[in-house]
């Protein structure tokens, strides 16, 4: 996040145990998790149980966490973020403080887990990522600030969840924090009202970023952002070239819903696990009648033409 | 209550005032007057000594405000963040002094958690609905020329930040020291900031650092504040000076 040593009021630490005001649960506070723009969150324990407490600068900050952690909590299948346990109010060096408890998620934060899984679970990631997105629109939110610090994959089933909701805003309203990299302002292709295609443009720009390696990525910050530089490094990417039209489509906001582009990804995803083994077979084919494999040749290549000019049809008329 | 009106000054800076009045006391001036001020340092590397870190914090403290340090790549960001945090603080002291009037002493912090998610979530609507007029005030000075090209993305991005809000937004940026005076308008209010605007071509080349003279200076761009005299024959005397800046002696009178 940003260097901010010395933004005003600070983020209170909070002590190694503590008893909220109101719900009366205690806490014991084994280690610090991690920092962001609103607050920290912490590990601790309450009853035995493992949990993870946020506390932040502002109260009325962490309040509107809650209101949003409550909001997509209904229907406990739905899996978007965390679930909340507690909101409660602590003293902190004679100040009063808010605070709120949820379910601990033991994993890794999704760019980790690719670098150390391997850029095969990009598409998967990005297909389970678009359904939780799905579910938290459909509550009339936008979540904002999304970058792979912000996802995080569990690590008994390798399932995604959003952490951190201090960017989620209601639809409609101006996006309330974004990071700059996957912000659609800033890479010249719209503005930051909370929309869909806010997150979905978002979401597109981090699936490019967690395909390729960190060299060509830091590359972006020397060049004029624009998504013609994202286009380049798609058609370079042997990853991610067979996923561009739906790339594509989110960068120019051509999606209504995430369902939408899950499903495009998914039918994607689906033809290269499926055509992959099809590929050998068809080669050792190729060896033992060369007319058959000929016919093969000249029908990729014609697939190849018609996707190069359906790549053309985007850069040309969006 | 209504959709009211917020006003704040953004100071963007890289170290210390050195002449004219204290920036610590025309910051309290300004929060006297219902305009929020917030500072942004911004530092190359660790250059920010530790008297210009105190100065950023107390007069954002002073002018009920918030501040930050960064780089110069974060600058976009944090603009348009400090900017919303500051309003939700300010509309959440009104609404917290409504609540006191209600409730009695207690204010916000006796309710229990669960009803101030309510507020929370009225305070954050209150926010984004109500009208925003910010003066963004740039330090120009020597040391400031490198990070120049980052301040004007910054200014361009606050400006679609600003526009994407429901609510009114309304920005002016000004630089310090300026030719004549101590600031100089080089954007008048306005709703939409274009790219094109150069705040690095045609500055006054000084080595002052006048940032209390210019938070006062910037104070009397808000049009409900009645100018000190002093100040007001002064900006009376550019007006028939130069006519361009036709649209800002609107607002200023």
């Amino acid at each position: 996040m940003t260097m901010s040593f010395n933004q005003s009021p600070r983020i209170p630490s909070l002590p190694r145990q503590f008893q909220g005001k109101w719900n009366k649960k205690s806490y014991h506070v084994l280690r610090e998790l991690g920092r962001g723009a609103n607050g920290a969150v912490y590990l601790t324990t309450q009853g035995g149980v493992k949990r993870a407490v946020k506390v932040g600068a502002e109260g009325m900050d962490i309040l509107m966490e809650v209101n949003v952690l409550k909001s997509v909590q209904q229907g406990r299948d739905s899996q978007v973020g965390p679930l909340l346990c507690d909101v409660d109010d602590l003293v902190i060096d004679g100040k009063p403080c808010t605070f709120y408890a949820m379910e601990y998620l033991e994993g890794e934060q999704l760019d980790r887990y690719i670098r150390q899984s391997g850029v095969d679970w990009v598409a998967v990631m990005m297909v389970q990522l678009l359904a939780r997105l799905h579910v938290l629109h459909k509550h009339g939110w936008v979540f904002g600030d999304l970058k792979p610090e912000n996802v995080m994959v569990t690590k008994s089933s390798k399932q995604v969840r959003l952490i951190d909701f201090g960017g989620v805003t209601k639809q409609g309203n101006a996006v309330r924090q974004f990071t700059e990299e996957y912000d659609r302002a800033y890479w010249h292709a719209g503005d930051r009202k909370a929309e869909i295609s806010y997150d979905l443009f978002s979401a597109a720009v981090m699936m490019v970023r967690l395909a390729v390696d960190p060299q060509t990525w830091q590359s972006s910050h020397s060049e004029t952002r624009h998504t013609v530089w994202l286009c380049d490094i798609i058609r370079k990417s042997d990853g991610l070239y067979p996923y561009r039209v739906p790339l594509l489509k989110a960068f120019h906001g051509k999606y209504s819903t995430a369902g939408e582009m899950r499903a495009e990804m998914l039918e994607i995803l689906k033809d290269l696990t499926v055509a992959a083994p099809q590929k050998q077979k068809h080669i050792q084919k190729q060896k033992r009648t060369s007319g058959a494999g000929g016919m093969g040749i000249s029908g990729l290549f014609v697939a190849s033409l018609l996707l190069l000019a359906g790549t053309l049809y985007y850069a040309w008329f969006m | 209550m209504k959709e009211a009106t917020l006003r704040q000054i953004l100071v963007v800076t890289d170290g210390c005032s050195n002449t004219g009045m204290s920036p610590v006391a025309a910051a309290a001036l300004a929060r006297e007057q219902g305009i929020t001020v917030n500072v942004i340092g911004v530092i190359e590397k660790s250059e920010l000594g530790e008297k210009g870190e105190m100065e950023i914090r107390e007069i954002a403290e002073a002018g009920g405000g918030l501040c930050d340090i960064v780089y110069p790549q974060q600058l976009a960001q944090t603009v348009q963040m400090l900017t919303r945090k500051a309003m939700t603080r300010t509309i959440h002291q009104v609404v917290n002094k409504e609540l006191k009037e209600i409730l009695g002493d207690s204010g916000i912090e006796e309710l229990e958690p669960q009803k101030r998610v309510q507020v929370a979530g009225m305070v954050d609507e209150l926010g984004e609905k109500s009208s925003l007029n910010v003066v963004m005030l740039v330090d120009t000075s020597g040391s400031m020329k490198p990070k120049l090209s980052a301040v004007q993305q910054a200014i361009h991005d606050f400006s679609i930040s600003l526009h994407s809000r429901s609510g009114q937004s309304r920005m002016a940026v000004c630089s310090f020291p300026g030719k004549q005076k101590y600031l100089d308008v080089r954007i008048p209010w306005t709703e939409k900031v274009e790219q094109a605007h150069q705040i690095s071509s045609d500055l006054a080349m000084s080595g002052i650092t006048p940032t209390g003279p210019a938070i006062v200076e910037a104070i009397a761009l808000f049009e409900h504040v009645k100018l000190p005299r002093a100040l007001s024959e002064r900006y009376a005397d550019m007006e028939s000076d130069d006519n361009e800046d036709g649209s800002l002696r609107d607002h200023v009178f």
